[in-house]
């Protein structure tokens, strides 16, 4: 079953298109990666899977159904511009949202204190949201989105002003999450952690879904014409022939070698002006991939 | 339901908690007592004393009639005033007002008073005290000698002086208030005053509650809580449990300071002459709050309320500070103030034309609706039209705001102009 599905969704702000014919199905307990440059569409999306606002044409199924007021409590939302209510306390906010996806007051006192043991934050329970460090409004608001047990979780840049210690346990609750079965929806511009943590994509750019499906079956599609250079010394076989483009990382260069190109004649080139330390036939990371596409042509178009 | 429920009891809990709602909420019934209590605790405070007064009577004809006109009495029952004559003969004026000075100001006597010989003709006594600007003391004896003098001028003159008194007697104007249903009752010009609170009461609370409405749905969305809000309740819900929430908390104010008024108008004369200070009061003649009045005034507060806080929240969700908000509100105090203006031609003339339409037109009605139901009830198809155009005007402007509201909120930038206001009500 899917958790959620977009069929032919259009939206129009004016004589902006906002959202342009998206189709995309997200299967139950996958992780999702929602992808694109700013102004690609992928807020206005979730928006309208909120019910925030209404598409034009085109349908958007969650759980299987036709949308209805019920499912927004089975939906935990993080979206990217965070903030609380500054003046309440912490426990009071929790319960707030709690009571708001319809949890019973008992209910939100008990995962209340699990939550906040778990984050770190128990001793916080009493203070006012304005005392807390930038970090622990973002665990506080992690804990909101999460604390209703939804099944659809959807995290806007979920890691952004966290530290790798508080990074690690939201990651960790994440996967402990999607273990219970619960699908996640993540947009983030941070392809590492797409790459690490995401079943499927969806790329988005000027509104249209330009690329879709499993991330194993996009890179095959790429194909192993990429190439990872480490090296010191004269950088002129860049310009060699055999390569369609790079893109030079400081400690090692990203290279798409031209189709039919064999990556042992550019090896063979580059050792004979500069010392290599690594040379590795690979997959292209997302990253490439993001940028490749929505660069291409094909990606620009706007109509 | 439960949805807005949640938001109401937010709103609610996080307001009324705070220092500046309970102080006010206590503050102003205060005044209202303090300003009440004032003339009569004066009354109780003011133990007045004994006035022992010496007279040097040279005239021979008023001492003698002093003690059967001046009969007031303390509390007690004891008398106000008490004279005792000292005789000038033989000492010398002077001699004799030195002495009388030396007991005034060793407190044996309160004053003394010099009558001189020709008093009947110039009409003119002194009276030395140490504290000439007694005035009730002053007017007192004043007043007391100068019957006393007037009543010996007619007995010179063989005339009457019951007789003269009838006949000179003026003429006092008593003032009653006619009401619709026919009472008459009588009337000092309280009940302006009692309409002029009302009245600012409830122009204050829905431009305070208005614009506390309009600061709580822009924090909202500065802070940008509100994205997550809606994410589990429709725009439309949280805009109204915002305003019943709210609208709560002022209404609990409004409820609190209304009854005290009530209680003060209807108990207070009673309390006070219990305590001895009922003819102070009389004085003012506070008329008892009518309860139907003080009923319509919720009402009108209620609707008022909610047509004036329905913009404020989208002005709210349309700007991005509190400095564009306050450039963008200023056409909705207008809309409140006028009536404000009004107040001294409505209330002089309520059945005006000027006064029943405006009490008509929504914005305007439920400040001067209630004026005129104050002064003098209008007949009740023009307050049950008034209700029906406020219902109708509050019922289109939700349609309007929410559609207002609902993309205002996440809107971030510039403010919306009139075209861009107009395609946000059709997205």
């Amino acid at each position: 079953m899917n958790a959620l599905e977009f069929q032919s969704v259009t939206k129009n702000f004016g004589n902006v298109r906002a959202v342009n014919n998206l189709t995309f199905s997200i299967p139950s307990g996958s992780i999702y990666g929602l992808l694109g440059p700013n102004g690609a569409g992928k807020t206005t999306s979730i928006r309208m899977l909120m019910q925030i606002i209404l598409p034009d044409s085109g349908v958007i199924r969650t759980f299987g159904q036709d949308q209805n007021n019920g499912y927004l409590d089975r939906i935990g939302y993080l979206p990217e511009e965070r903030g609380l209510y500054r003046k309440m306390k912490v426990k009071d906010v929790i319960a707030f949202f709690g009571e708001l996806h319809g949890l019973k007051t008992s209910e939100v006192r008990k995962r209340t204190n699990f939550w906040l043991d778990r984050f770190g934050l128990a001793d916080w329970a009493e203070r006012k949201v304005e005392e807390l460090s930038r970090g622990m409004q973002q665990k506080l608001q992690f804990i909101i989105t999460i604390f209703h047990e939804p099944d659809l979780i959807i995290l806007d840049e979920p890691f952004t002003g966290l530290d790798p210690v508080n990074a690690q346990v939201v990651k960790d609750t994440i996967l402990e999450e999607r273990k219970r079965g619960t699908t996640i929806i993540f947009s983030t511009h941070l392809m590492e952690q797409v790459e690490k943590l995401c079943d499927r994509i969806c790329l988005m750019n000027k509104g249209r879904a330009i690329l879709e499906g499993k991330i194993q079956d996009i890179k095959q599609k790429f194909g192993k014409n990429h190439v990872i250079v480490s090296y010191k010394g004269d950088s002129g076989f860049l310009s060699d022939s055999s390569i369609q483009s790079y893109n030079d990382y400081g400690n090692y260069v990203e290279i798409l070698l031209k189709p039919k190109a064999d990556p042992q004649e550019l090896l063979k080139k580059i050792v004979k002006h500069a010392e290599v330390f690594r040379f590795e036939l690979v997959e292209p990371s997302m990253h490439e991939i993001f940028i490749e596409t929505v660069q291409a042509p094909g990606g620009d178009k706007n109509e | 339901m439960n949805k807005i429920f949640t938001i109401i009891k937010r709103e609610y809990n996080t307001r009324v908690r705070t220092k500046g709602f309970i102080i006010s909420t206590v503050l102003i019934p205060l005044l209202f007592l303090v300003g009440f209590a004032i003339p009569v605790i004066a009354t109780l405070m003011n133990s007045e004393k004994p006035q022992k007064i010496a007279v040097v009577d040279r005239s021979g004809h008023i001492f003698s009639k002093l003690q059967s006109v001046f009969t007031d009495t303390l509390k007690n029952g004891e008398r106000l005033y008490g004279f005792f004559q000292v005789k000038a003969e033989g000492q010398g004026l002077n001699a004799v007002k030195n002495q009388l000075t030396k007991e005034v100001e060793a407190k044996q006597i309160q004053g003394f008073m010099i009558i001189p010989v020709d008093v009947l003709d110039t009409g003119k006594i002194q009276y030395y005290s140490k504290n000439v600007s007694n005035f009730s003391v002053n007017e007192r004896l004043s007043r007391g000698i100068s019957g006393i003098v007037n009543r010996i001028r007619l007995e010179k003159q063989n005339l009457d002086p019951a007789l003269i008194h009838t006949l000179t007697k003026g003429v006092k104007l008593e003032t009653f208030k006619v009401t619709r249903s026919g009472k008459q009752q009588k009337d000092a010009g309280a009940t302006f005053a009692v309409t002029y609170i009302l009245v600012f009461m409830l122009y204050m609370a829905i431009l305070i509650y208005g614009a506390t409405l309009m600061r709580s749905v822009l924090e909202e969305k500065t802070s940008r809580v509100v994205e997550v809000v809606v994410s589990s309740v429709s725009p439309f819900k949280l805009m109204a449990g915002k305003i019943l929430g709210v609208g709560a908390v002022s209404f609990t104010q409004m409820f609190i300071w209304g009854m005290t008024l009530f209680l003060i108008s209807v108990y207070g004369v009673g309390m006070a002459a219990s305590l001895g200070a009922g003819n102070v009061l009389a004085k003012f003649h506070i008329p008892p709050l009518d309860p139907v009045v003080l009923l319509y005034f919720f009402l009108f507060f209620i609707l008022g309320y909610i047509l004036y806080s329905i913009f404020y929240a989208a002005i709210g969700a349309m700007v991005n500070s509190e400095q564009e908000a306050g450039q963008i509100q200023t056409p909705i105090v207008m809309l409140l103030i006028i009536p404000i203006m009004l107040i001294i031609p409505v209330i002089s003339n309520p059945d005006s034309t000027l006064a029943v339409s405006l009490s008509l037109f929504p914005f305007t009605a439920p400040i001067i609706m209630f004026m005129r139901i104050s002064v003098l009830m209008p007949p009740v198809w023009q307050i049950m039209l008034s209700f029906v155009f406020l219902g109708l005007t509050i019922w289109g402007s939700i349609w309007v705001t929410a559609r207002i509201y609902r993309v205002g909120i996440l809107m971030y930038g510039k403010r919306p102009n009139l075209p861009e206001l107009w395609k946000w009500i059709r997205y």
